[in-house]
């Protein structure tokens, strides 16, 4: 066998115990597009034209709730920032590949298969077949999140909605909240964040309440920082 | 048509973002207020989100507050702290929500 197709393997068996967390998400998304009446055209478009895990279950709630498109878009952009984060930090592995390889590692990307390469790249920074691991780890998880999707669109013809079914996105979310609130700042911008959004949504029309929530939440977490950093350097 | 519009721009503009740095901008690191935007986004949006939806009904345009899904969605946030696992959380959740409907309808 080959030694990129060996990482390739590697790669996908790397990242093999995180489809329990994929999977599940990928049915979820794909009953709510179901529930927010996309036909299946429209499903298999935005399911194959992006992958962006939470992005694109806010932009399914927001539309669902006739929210403009300029929020739906921002909004997306803003949970997807943390990529543009990824695409800096695995410079060092993709960087000498083709210009279309790396637009389409840029479009296979998650987190789960960023933070599987980043890893794998401490161990051994020399390993120059990384890129076919990184692959591989990727492209398991496309296959498996637009099989659940798949999967959830068709459960979704069966199943009748329920009132129920608007409040598995919360919960989704909640799950991927819990890795983000270590540190007092972290938890003072999510707190904030949150009790805003309350406040504003019903106050301000268009949903623009929610981008206000996510903007004063972002401010609260770098004043609080701020204002740890001088205490601390006062004791100092 | 607007439907393939706006996820159109949607995904094209996510596409933008994940590859950045790797595809359209030469960088070496982050502008530093930056770095410190993106340690706070996750927590904020996602809470922004979730607190809403959880607390509100919105029947027929009205925002009221629903006790049942404000108490099932609290209880389901600590089991999601305490299980860190997406299945329980969902089904949790869930069960407490169709329990809690179902005492105060009764």
């Amino acid at each position: 066998m080959r030694v990129t197709t060996k990482e390739f393997i590697r790669g996908g068996r790397a990242i093999a115990p995180t489809l329990i967390g994929v999977i599940p998400f990928a049915v979820v998304f794909g009953f709510a597009m179901k529930n927010a009446l996309f036909t299946g055209l429209q499903s298999s478009f935005f399911s194959l034209s992006l992958l962006a895990g939470a992005s694109q279950l806010a932009a399914v709630q927001l539309y669902a709730s006739e929210t403009p498109a300029f929020i739906i878009v921002l909004t997306a952009v803003i949970i997807n920032l943390r990529y543009s984060m990824y695409s800096l930090s695995i410079q060092p592995v993709l960087r000498d590949k083709p210009y279309m390889l790396r637009l389409f590692a840029s479009f296979i990307i998650t987190d789960q298969s960023y933070a599987f390469t980043m890893a794998e790249y401490e161990k051994n920074p020399g390993n120059h077949f990384l890129p076919s691991f990184f692959m591989g780890a990727s492209i398991l998880i496309v296959i498996s999140w637009e099989a659940g999707i798949l999967l959830g669109y068709n459960l979704g013809a069966v199943i009748p909605a329920t009132h129920f079914l608007d409040f598995v996105i919360p919960l989704i979310f909640m799950s991927l909240l819990i890795p983000h609130l270590g540190g007092r700042d972290r938890q003072v911008a999510s707190i904030t964040g949150g009790l805003s959004s309350v406040i504003l949504v019903p106050l301000l029309p268009l949903q623009l309440g929610l981008l206000a929530a996510i903007i004063i939440g972002i401010g609260s977490g770098i004043a609080f920082s701020m204002i740890q950093e001088q205490r601390e350097g006062i004791k100092a | 048509m607007s439907f393939y519009i706006i996820f159109g721009t949607v995904a094209l503009s996510c596409l933008v973002v994940k590859g950045l740095f790797l595809c359209f901008i030469p960088a070496k690191r982050l502008p530093s207020f930056f770095e410190k935007t993106l340690r706070y986004i996750p927590g904020s949006a996602l809470s922004a989100l979730i607190a809403p939806a959880i607390i509100y009904t919105k029947a027929g345009g009205d925002f009221t507050v629903s006790f049942s899904r404000t108490l099932a969605g609290g209880l389901a946030f600590i089991v999601a702290m305490r299980s860190q696992n997406i299945f329980i959380t969902i089904f949790s959740g869930l069960a407490m929500l169709w329990a809690f409907s179902w005492i105060m309808t009764s």
